[in-house]
């Protein structure tokens, strides 16, 4: 007993919560081994990674976004509005890389007025954000009006269903690009020192020289950017674009990030952790498939898991604080 | 006093931009401001009424709550499918009731007890209560014949029933915010939490109170809606705590500071209203809808805010 506590009070803290969370990914998948016999079939893992890439590109943009200020309520719907003009433009005979570079502008574009409605407006983020969506999954309908567009070509859908070597998909290195590049900027540069540094304390940050409004206007950017990505590689990969494409990514790519450990009030967590809480999620949708959990319960079994994992994560850090200060 | 004279000051605006709007909706449908129609507009106000007095005391109090929707959905679900299994109205009324209350005494568990911040633990609910709503309706609207349930929300010749007892619901809310302990709690919470706790008020009690008050409220608006609406839909309140919101902001109550009150939202409501009513009425397509009110709600908020922003930087409060 002695033994463990000295052990836990000499490890960083978040090397602490994160190993146990990569060992309840483990025990899930066990589990999950348990019930269903095909869970541990290389198909089946290959299938959960590659669809754990989308929620991960979400939720690197959305770690960014909660670091610094709060997270960006809009993901789903920039991901819808970039998606529809992407796949619109591509069925207009423009080249695919036209329309992934229009759709990822867009993209950065909607973030960057995300950050606008923060820094200039004066709004909080949960409400421009929550606000924006609305607007944009109405823009998205008005431009599909209801129909589904489906059958791209080979060429644009390579980022989608296509392989790098053997069982790699695209999604998967794009998810690993993303995320390494996350994890690069938010620890290796000082632009993010800057979204931690804002995320803890903005007006202490503000008092020692940091431009606040910047941080945030890059983050929200970045996280725009990155909704670009997820929508082009989402509808590459399905095959089809509708008008709500993107309206229940929300709750579950949320949920990733807490999974991961990033902490709701800002200033703390990282991208890994996001990757993990990924694929927690996403084993959850695939065991949820597998079990035939009728899909009209999705929606609770998320919004119950985010609240649980949120619930974790204040009671870890206040064991962690105590561990903290026995030291 | 119940506007306060900066509140007065700050809405004026929102004034001024609904009494155009509903200028240039008539110059485009005459029919827009008949008898008939006006009536109709506070019919379908009612409901965002009630649910938008409750969204500003709990904004008020520096909270958030998104779940609003998606209680109000609940609330006329378990109210419809207990008036349809033969139970009486006043009890499938009552069980509306319950089901909000319910649910916000859930949501104010995780944040008063739990110290969960706001919009996490209320976005997460959200899902679970649409989760619960689709599981009881298996994603079916359920319809209704109840002849004495849907009596409170139709509309007998000029006597508008859902209107009126969405007005009497605020003036209720109202009266409390105004009168009582709680009211004055509220706002002194939003104010300085911590001030008011070493005062000796159990900010964690209240805190919880306000959000069972404000989702049992929300309940009563469900099982209006149902009313007027003769039956229950799934995804019937989607969005409606982001109009609550808006509606809430642009009555000049602030997200900061326990600064507004709830007399204003009745402008806000009002605003809202006129837009989506005056859009039906002017025959915009209804595909083009969602976008146009979204886009304009957001530049109300805008411009709500920014004005509001510079007139507290005249006054040089809160500014460093």
């Amino acid at each position: 007993m002695m033994n463990k506590k000295s052990i836990l009070s000499t490890m960083d803290p978040n090397t602490v919560s994160g190993v146990g969370r990569v060992f309840a990914l483990l025990l899930i998948c066990v589990a999950m081994g348990f019930v269903s016999p095909v869970f541990f079939t290389a198909r089946n893992i290959s299938l959960i990674i590659t669809n754990a890439s989308i929620m991960a590109i979400l939720g690197v943009g959305l770690t960014i976004t909660v670091i610094t200020c709060g997270p960006d309520l809009s993901v789903g719907s920039i991901l819808t509005i970039t998606a529809v003009v992407a796949v619109i433009m591509v069925k207009a005979n423009f080249h695919f890389l036209v329309s992934f570079a229009v759709a990822l502008l867009m993209g950065t574009a909607l973030g960057f007025l995300n950050g606008v409605l923060v820094t200039k407006v004066g709004l909080p983020s949960f409400i421009s954000t929550y606000g924006l969506q609305w607007a944009l999954f109405g823009f998205a309908y008005v431009i599909l009006k209801g129909y589904v567009i489906y059958n791209f070509d080979a060429d644009f859908r390579f980022i989608g269903n296509g392989y790098l070597i053997g069982p790699i998909s695209m999604p998967i290195v794009v998810m690993v690009i993303v995320v390494f590049l996350g994890w690069f900027i938010l620890r290796k540069t000082t632009i993010g020192r800057m979204f931690y540094a804002t995320g803890a304390n903005r007006d202490a940050a503000r008092m020692s020289g940091i431009d606040t409004g910047k941080a945030i206007l890059l983050a929200f950017s970045i996280s725009g950017f990155l909704s670009a990505l997820a929508g082009i590689v989402l509808v590459a990969r399905i095959n089809a674009c509708q008008a709500d494409i993107g309206k229940n990514l929300l709750l579950p790519s949320l949920a990733t990030v807490y999974m991961g450990g990033t902490r709701a009030t800002g200033g703390q967590g990282g991208v890994f952790g996001t990757l993990v809480g990924a694929v927690i999620m996403t084993v959850v949708e695939n065991g949820m498939n597998l079990l035939g959990v009728p899909s009209v319960w999705r929606n609770a079994i998320i919004g119950t898991l985010i609240i649980l994992t949120v619930l974790a994560n204040i009671a870890v850090s206040k064991q962690l604080e105590k561990a903290g200060s026995k030291m | 006093m119940i506007l306060h004279k900066s509140i007065v000051r700050k809405i004026q605006p929102v004034f001024w931009v609904t009494l155009l709007l509903m200028i240039v909706f008539n110059f485009f449908s005459s029919r827009f401001l008949s008898l008939h129609n006006i009536i109709n507009l506070f019919q379908q106000g009612a409901v965002l009424l009630i649910v938008a007095a409750a969204s500003t005391l709990v904004i008020l109090s520096e909270g958030l709550d998104l779940s609003l929707g998606s209680v109000l959905t609940l609330a006329g679900i378990t109210s419809v499918m207990s008036v349809n299994s033969g139970a009486p109205v006043s009890v499938a009324i009552g069980i509306g009731i319950l089901t909000g209350l319910l649910c916000g005494a859930i949501t104010g568990t995780l944040i008063s007890i739990f110290n969960m911040q706001p919009f996490i633990a209320t976005l997460g609910i959200q899902g679970v209560y649409y989760g619960i709503s689709l599981v009881l309706t298996d994603s079916v609207a359920i319809l209704t014949k109840n002849k004495t349930f849907i009596f409170f929300g139709s509309r007998i010749g000029y006597l508008p029933m859902a209107a009126l007892i969405g007005v009497g619901t605020f003036l209720l809310i109202l009266y409390i915010f105004h009168n009582t302990p709680f009211g004055r709690y509220i706002v002194a919470i939003g104010g300085n939490e911590s001030g008011t706790r070493l005062s000796g008020v159990n900010t964690r009690f209240w805190k919880w109170f306000l959000y069972t008050f404000a989702g049992g409220v929300t309940g009563f608006a469900g099982v209006l809606l149902a009313s007027r609406l003769e039956a229950a839909d799934p995804i019937v309140g989607v969005g409606w705590e982001f109009d609550a919101i808006a509606a809430t902001i642009l009555g000049g109550t602030s997200f900061q500071k326990g600064k507004g009150g709830v007399a204003g939202t009745a402008l806000g409501v009002l605003l809202i209203t006129v837009v989506r009513n005056g859009l039906n009425v002017i025959r915009t397509p209804s595909i083009l809808q969602p976008a146009l009110i979204g886009t304009i709600l957001i530049i109300a908020i805008v411009i709500q805010v920014g004005l509001s922003m510079r007139s507290t930087q005249k006054e040089g409060k809160n500014r460093p």
